[in-house]
């Protein structure tokens, strides 16, 4: 079941945009690394974590705009479920509404039209982002 | 990412980069928002008291679901929530930072009271029966679901990720991604609560 959209005309403008599904707090508070770092096959695991724990997905663009992700495809939540989790990190092609509102930008994914998996395969350059993501199985 | 965020969320809230999703003012008149989101609940607070979904003062309210000993983006969303609470009422606004569990074996009426008052005295937070607590998930579109069991704090949840910022009625005004600082989410409430123009 999806979403319904509210009741009243919410202004919306039809997008196809490709970018990476990526974790929006590590990208913004460069926290865990410079924003090449915390994206890519370098930042999977982290991704998965954040978007399990709670941290709105996002979608970077090719030309850096990144859009909030409120709901993807059929799922009943608004930027959860297990469709983020399975795209995090990836390079999708999406089709959506694009809402401006407060100054962001708020995508609903109407359809993935193609997921190109993870693409930016930058792990050889950073390392797994950060390294204690992946848990220490000796401690 | 758990945890990063358990001890660094002060140091995040520091070192928040120029957010190229850069706030702009808000506007009160703007479209409903696009995912129809909210509606009627009613659960127990942290007093025993039942709560609706409006305020019973006519607040605005800043609504979040999470769970008091929540490490992942609760140690980020309950922080900016008092903080956004305390900017504004140094304007005069007061506002009501409500939290309601999804993790009800966890938080309690007689339970979640303290650690809830650690990060602003006047959070109230809200659990009930599990038909209540559905009833507030669904109105919402929060999906929750046990990630693994922590032997010190125990279940971990993945659940919602933005703060809700409703009318005394409850009704939805607008979200606020808890990515966001302090200045920026604050901006944006204020805009709704005092239109400009």
């Amino acid at each position: 079941m999806s979403l319904p959209l509210a009741g009243h005309a919410a202004e919306g403008t039809r997008i196809q945009v490709t970018g990476e599904i990526i974790d929006t707090w590590c990208y913004y508070s460069g926290v865990m690394g410079s924003p090449d770092a915390v994206v890519g096959s370098a930042h999977h695991t982290c991704a998965l974590w954040c978007s399990a724990g709670g941290i709105p997905v996002g979608l970077l663009a090719e030309d850096g705009t990144v859009y909030m992700v409120l709901k993807v495809g059929e799922d009943d939540q608004t930027a959860g479920g297990d469709t983020t989790l399975k795209l995090a990190a990836h390079t999708v092609e999406a089709d959506g509404m694009l809402y401006e509102r407060d100054g962001l930008n708020y995508l609903v994914v109407s359809d993935v039209v193609s997921d190109l998996d993870i693409t930016n395969q930058n792990h050889d350059d950073y390392g797994n982002v950060p390294p204690f993501s992946i848990p220490d199985p000796n401690k | 990412m758990r945890p990063g965020l358990r001890t660094t969320s002060e140091v995040v809230r520091a070192a928040l980069m120029a957010i190229t999703l850069v706030a702009g003012m808000p506007a009160a008149s703007q479209s409903p928002f696009p995912v129809d989101i909210g509606g009627p609940y009613a659960l127990l607070d942290q007093n025993g008291q039942t709560r609706t979904q409006a305020d019973p003062d006519g607040k605005h309210q800043l609504l979040f679901f999470g769970y008091a000993n929540c490490l992942n983006i609760c140690s980020a969303a309950l922080p900016l929530m008092a903080q956004v609470v305390d900017e504004l009422a140094a304007d005069g606004i007061d506002v009501t930072p409500v939290m309601i569990t999804v993790a009800p074996d966890q938080d309690q009426v007689d339970t979640m009271g303290a650690p809830l008052a650690e990060i602003h005295p006047d959070f109230i937070g809200l659990t009930g029966e599990e038909d209540a607590l559905q009833v507030a998930y669904d109105a919402f579109k929060v999906e929750i679901e046990p990630l693994f069991q922590d032997p010190e704090y125990g279940w971990i949840y993945s659940h919602g990720s933005f703060v809700h910022l409703l009318d005394g009625d409850g009704e939805l005004l607008t979200l606020l991604p808890p990515i966001l600082d302090v200045a920026q989410a604050t901006k944006i409430a204020r805009g709704y609560i005092t239109p400009q123009g």
